[in-house]
């Protein structure tokens, strides 16, 4: 018999750290349905990660850190928008490059701010819990008191989920990662929608990487998304390219995180190996067919030549 | 046309070539720029970093070694990328070839081989898992059209995964534990396991891996420019319909090349884990694989760029290392020097490819 409180530790951890990988792939997810495989998302999570950190404490104030982060990674957005977009440079190759680049710039960065001081604490998001939720026994505590950020989240996706379902946005954003060539034909500026699209996953990974730093452990520490960007790509594919199934990919991913931290409190001896694995084990048996056909957006990953 | 004007054509910088020196040398320079920010003398950081790449025999000899891994990715994946495939999966098949030369080492039959098989052995264990690891990306794109890109970086991540399962584990490759300190690797493999040195002797640990390497690369430049074997991945890249119309069994191909690219991976991790290490820890081939991969997409198919480029690689490790101990400048920097040389040319790489359509 598992303990209620337990299970609501369970719940409630595999939530938040189903978060920030949401956050992350609900960008990706819009990058890929406009055409580009922005591989990129792991840097720009990890400078945000660092540049919210560092804003925050210097200022002394979380939502400066939120901002800052966002704005040191719309850059980098642009970059790599630039060169898959206007240059037409091979997508893997840039998102691994702009990766490579990040991990060593936040390091040397980290190094030169922090050095000594590092393991400072840093000023954090608040925790909140819906009005009425607050008190339900066990879970209020565990599951309902969250940085105000989750909360947000949730309501983004929201809002991506009716953009792209409901609006003239959401049916560009389509077009241009479905035909480029027929949406450019009706008058869509195909380029401009792909801009667009990256600079969002942009926005959206600043949000994750300060989500991890600012908004749940926070410190800022080397390479610490180790492989969520990744993830949050993986979560797009195991979703179909379809924002609700991508959604239930991400609590799957926290939970199984979540689970090798749990399992050993409960005194199940199952190599924490195997569970970080278990994501990318889900993630490739979905694109090998087995989870039911993929259809992925069929311009994806090509440059598109005209306007 | 003489041999004399012919050698001289073929030695006339491409663009391409010109290109990527001046994207490595502005790299080399924001690095300057970068570590006069920090301080640091430049001079001082700049003789460490030579000092650390080629200024003892035993640092050459380990940037030699790194250079091996970094080319034996590099090649694998010029040659699948010759059949338009990309392999991003050189993490992971440097990692299952770790693991597989590991426990081919540890074997005691294979230990006690005579010597020479003895080391060969889990040389040829780590290729074909390696060749199995690819493979399922080959299997994965001919059977369910997967992605290979997504499915050999998916099959990376787990592949990391095992090396921390491997050694975590009594049952499987961890050494027995003598007291709560016993760290999560595997015993040290015993000596008849390991690569030989080429000179014999420990202050120049050049292994002879590095001899398999030159004959690979051998091999790869003539499959690719002088086989009917490399006529045809060639044709399989460029119009599969086009080629399986004429005959050729591209599936096959495709699984192939791929089962290939991840042997050269795995032989990339046994000789990491045959001629240097000895021991497998977890995370013992951290980025080595991606650093391969960028080697081979910078080399634009040709085995000569792939040798650059692991060289280039191989002492920017080594000298990093050394700029961190002596200078105090954070190999990180190294990191940022690499990031921007493969973003530069992957912009680049749309106008080379206009020069060179322009050249006669």
């Amino acid at each position: 018999m598992i303990e209620p409180e337990l299970a609501a530790v369970f719940i409630g951890s595999s939530i938040r750290l189903a978060a920030p990988l949401l956050l992350a792939a609900a960008g990706e997810y819009v990058s890929e349905r406009a055409g580009v495989l922005n591989m990129s998302v792991e840097g720009m999570m990890l400078a945000g990660a660092f540049a919210g950190a560092t804003a925050s404490w210097l200022t002394g104030s979380p939502l400066l850190g939120l901002l800052f982060g966002v704005l040191c990674v719309l850059p980098i957005a642009w970059l790599q928008a630039f060169l898959s977009i206007t240059l037409r440079a091979n997508q893997i190759v840039t998102g691994i490059g702009i990766n490579i680049l990040m991990l060593g710039a936040t390091t040397l960065g980290y190094r030169a701010l922090f050095g000594s001081r590092s393991r400072a604490e840093i000023p954090g998001l608040d925790k909140w819990a819906p009005p009425g939720l607050a008190d339900v026994p066990y879970l209020g505590e565990h599951v309902f008191t969250q940085t105000w950020l989750l909360y947000a989240t949730l309501l983004l996706v929201v809002g991506i989920a009716w953009v792209m379902r409901s609006t003239a946005t959401g049916l560009a954003v389509h077009a241009a990662g479905m035909s480029p060539q027929a949406a450019s034909h009706s008058g869509l500026k195909v380029r401009r929608i792909r801009y667009g699209a990256v600079l969002f996953t942009g926005f959206m990974s600043a949000l994750a990487g300060c989500f991890l730093s600012i908004g749940d452990i926070h410190t800022f520490t080397e390479g610490m998304t180790s492989g969520a960007g990744y993830l949050a790509i993986a979560a797009v594919i195991f979703g179909n390219w379809k924002l609700g199934r991508t959604l239930l990919a991400c609590g799957l991913f926290g939970a199984a995180t979540a689970l090798q931290f749990q399992l050993p409190a409960l005194g199940v001896q199952v190599p924490s190996a195997l569970l970080i694995a278990l994501p990318y084990v889900l993630a490739l048996l979905a694109v090998g067919g087995l989870v039911g056909r993929q259809v992925a957006p069929t311009a994806l990953a090509q440059p598109y030549a005209g306007r | 046309m003489s041999w004399r004007t012919s050698l001289l054509i073929r030695l006339r910088p491409s663009p391409a070539l010109l290109v990527s020196a001046v994207a490595v040398l502005l790299a080399f320079g924001m690095g300057a720029l970068l570590i006069a920010l920090m301080g640091v003398p430049v001079g001082e950081a700049v003789a460490a970093f030579a000092d650390g790449a080629w200024g003892s025999p035993y640092a050459l000899a380990a940037s030699l070694n790194r250079a091996l891994v970094f080319m034996l990715v590099g090649l694998g994946f010029i040659l699948a990328e010759r059949a338009n495939l990309t392999n991003v999966g050189g993490e992971g098949q440097i990692a299952v070839g770790g693991i597989a030369a590991t426990a081919f080492a540890l074997w005691a039959p294979v230990a006690g081989l005579p010597w020479g098989l003895s080391f060969v052995v889990p040389l040829l264990g780590a290729c074909l898992a390696g060749a199995l690891w690819g493979g399922i990306a080959g299997v994965l794109k001919v059977k369910a059209g997967t992605n290979e890109v997504i499915a050999t970086l998916l099959l990376s991540f787990i592949a990391i995964w095992m090396v921390y399962g491997s050694v975590q584990s009594e049952n499987l490759l961890r050494r027995p534990m003598t007291s709560s300190a016993t760290l999560p690797e595997s015993l040290e493999i015993s000596e008849a396991t390991q690569l030989p040195l080429l000179t014999g002797d420990a202050s120049m640990p050049l292994h002879a891996g590095l001899l398999l390497g030159i004959v690979l690369g051998i091999v790869v430049a003539v499959i690719l420019r002088r086989t009917v074997l490399g006529l045809q991945l060639q044709a399989t890249g460029l119009n599969p319909r086009a080629a399986r119309r004429a005959g050729m069994p591209i599936d096959r191909l495709t699984i192939g090349v791929l089962c290939a690219a991840g042997a050269f991976g795995g032989l990339a991790g046994a000789c990491m884990l045959q001629g240097e290490q000895y021991t497998l820890k977890a995370g013992f081939s951290s980025g080595y694989g991606f650093d391969g991969l960028v080697v081979g997409l910078l080399a634009r198919g040709s085995v000569p760029g792939v040798i650059a480029g692991a060289l280039l690689f191989g002492f920017l490790r080594s000298g990093g290392i050394n700029m961190e101990m002596v200078a105090q400048v954070p190999t990180a920097l190294v990191v940022v020097i690499q990031g921007l040389i493969i973003v530069t040319l992957a912009g680049a790489a749309l106008g080379i490819q206009r020069m060179e359509a322009r050249k006669p």
